[in-house]
């Protein structure tokens, strides 16, 4: 833990000099990886598809950023101020209290009950693995939210796939959430919910 | 789903509210976190839902439609996983596919291995919500932990089915 994760530190005050590691950060290497990413997509896509294919992709791209970028600034806003106001303290001994089947199972209702699609989620997620929760519970919880969350499932598999394959899939669906938490907890490969900017500075 | 949306917009003007009433200089801090993830989840966002839109593209989904309808057994079940993690689109154009499937014939369990797949393995949510907001390391770690969740699951029904013919019913 650094000093700023400690609330019972002030935070240190945001300098010039902190805005441009910030800024250096956002564009690192995985940046870089992202950017090559989508110029080799896009010039397959010309190549392969044609200028107009592309032209539409570009378009789709443009409404699809335009339709998401208000929901991850609200989704950051929230996640930023629960980050700052969460007692740590009490909600790491609240998550580290269930660590058997008994969390697992807890982890797959919290998962079905999430509402508000990725964007509540993911944040959610983020706060309560950095609070401490077992690592089968976080891949418990967001298994449950993909195959299970009662609001994909009525908006989604209900009225393409019917009652009865929704019903099939849900139910066959019941113990995956639990079966991928418990591999979860037996691979140990480190774990880490570091800042991001901190892992940038950690490579050569 | 509008009462879902508001939710996403309210929930973050109610706690910054009660943050602003602490006087604590909890506001500043958690929108300074906001900013500072804000800097760098967005431009990597960017590119990836760019490079996304274009790989959805090149991916031959109807070809791949053909294997999926034609056979039954573990076989479908196999080539539905791969279907669903091959599909990089989103909910719209993915549940069109699994719906087509399910009027060509294809076997309930390829069908619910394909959701199965495409449900854990969406692109657009690993590069916009997960490698942000968890990082790398646990995106391995889930990724090890699910692979074998969409054969497993119409693998399940399956044996669900051949218990029940076993049965006589």
């Amino acid at each position: 833990m650094t000093t700023a994760d400690n609330p019972n530190n002030p935070r240190p005050a945001y300098t010039r000099n902190r805005w441009i590691t910030l800024l250096q950060a956002s564009f690192g290497l995985s940046f870089w990886l992202f950017a090559g990413f989508a110029l080799v997509m896009g010039t397959l896509c010309y190549i392969v598809l044609g200028p107009v294919a592309f032209s539409s992709a570009v378009t789709k791209d443009l409404q699809q950023l335009l339709g998401i970028l208000p929901r991850v600034v609200a989704a950051l806003a929230l996640a930023g101020f629960i980050w700052i106001l969460m007692p740590r303290d009490r909600f790491s001994q609240l998550v580290g209290r269930y660590r058997g089947f008994t969390g697992l199972v807890l982890a797959e209702m919290a998962g079905i009950i999430t509402p508000g699609g990725p964007a509540s989620a993911f944040p959610f997620l983020a706060i309560i693995g950095r609070a401490g929760a077992d690592r089968g519970i976080l891949v418990a919880y967001i298994t449950s939210w993909a195959l299970l969350g009662i609001q994909r499932v009525l908006v989604w598999d209900l009225p393409f796939m019917g009652a009865e394959l929704t019903t099939t899939r849900f139910l066959v669906s019941l113990p995956l959430p639990i079966i991928a938490g418990l591999i979860a907890q037996r691979i140990p490969l480190p774990l880490s919910f570091g800042e991001p900017q901190q892992q940038e500075q950690g490579r050569p | 789903m509008s009462i879902m949306m508001l939710i996403i917009y309210i929930a973050p003007i109610l706690v910054g509210a009660y943050a602003l009433s602490r006087r604590d200089k909890s506001f500043q801090q958690g929108l300074v976190r906001g900013l500072e993830q804000f800097t760098i989840i967005v431009p990597r966002m960017i590119c990836a839902l760019i490079g996304a839109e274009f790989m959805a593209m090149l991916v031959p989904t109807e070809f791949i439609s053909q294997f999926l309808g034609t056979d039954a057994g573990m076989v479908a079940i196999l080539i539905g996983s791969l279907a669903g993690l091959l599909v990089p689109s989103g909910p719209v154009i993915s549940f069109s596919i699994a719906a087509t499937f399910a009027d060509a014939g294809a076997s309930v369990p390829a069908i619910v291995s394909f959701i199965t797949a495409w449900s854990l393995f969406t692109a657009h949510r690993i590069f916009i919500y997960e490698i942000p907001l968890l990082g790398l390391s646990f995106l391995r770690l889930r990724l090890i932990s699910v692979i074998i969740l969409p054969p497993l699951a119409g693998t399940l029904i399956l044996i669900w089915t051949g218990m029940l013919s076993l049965a006589g019913l």
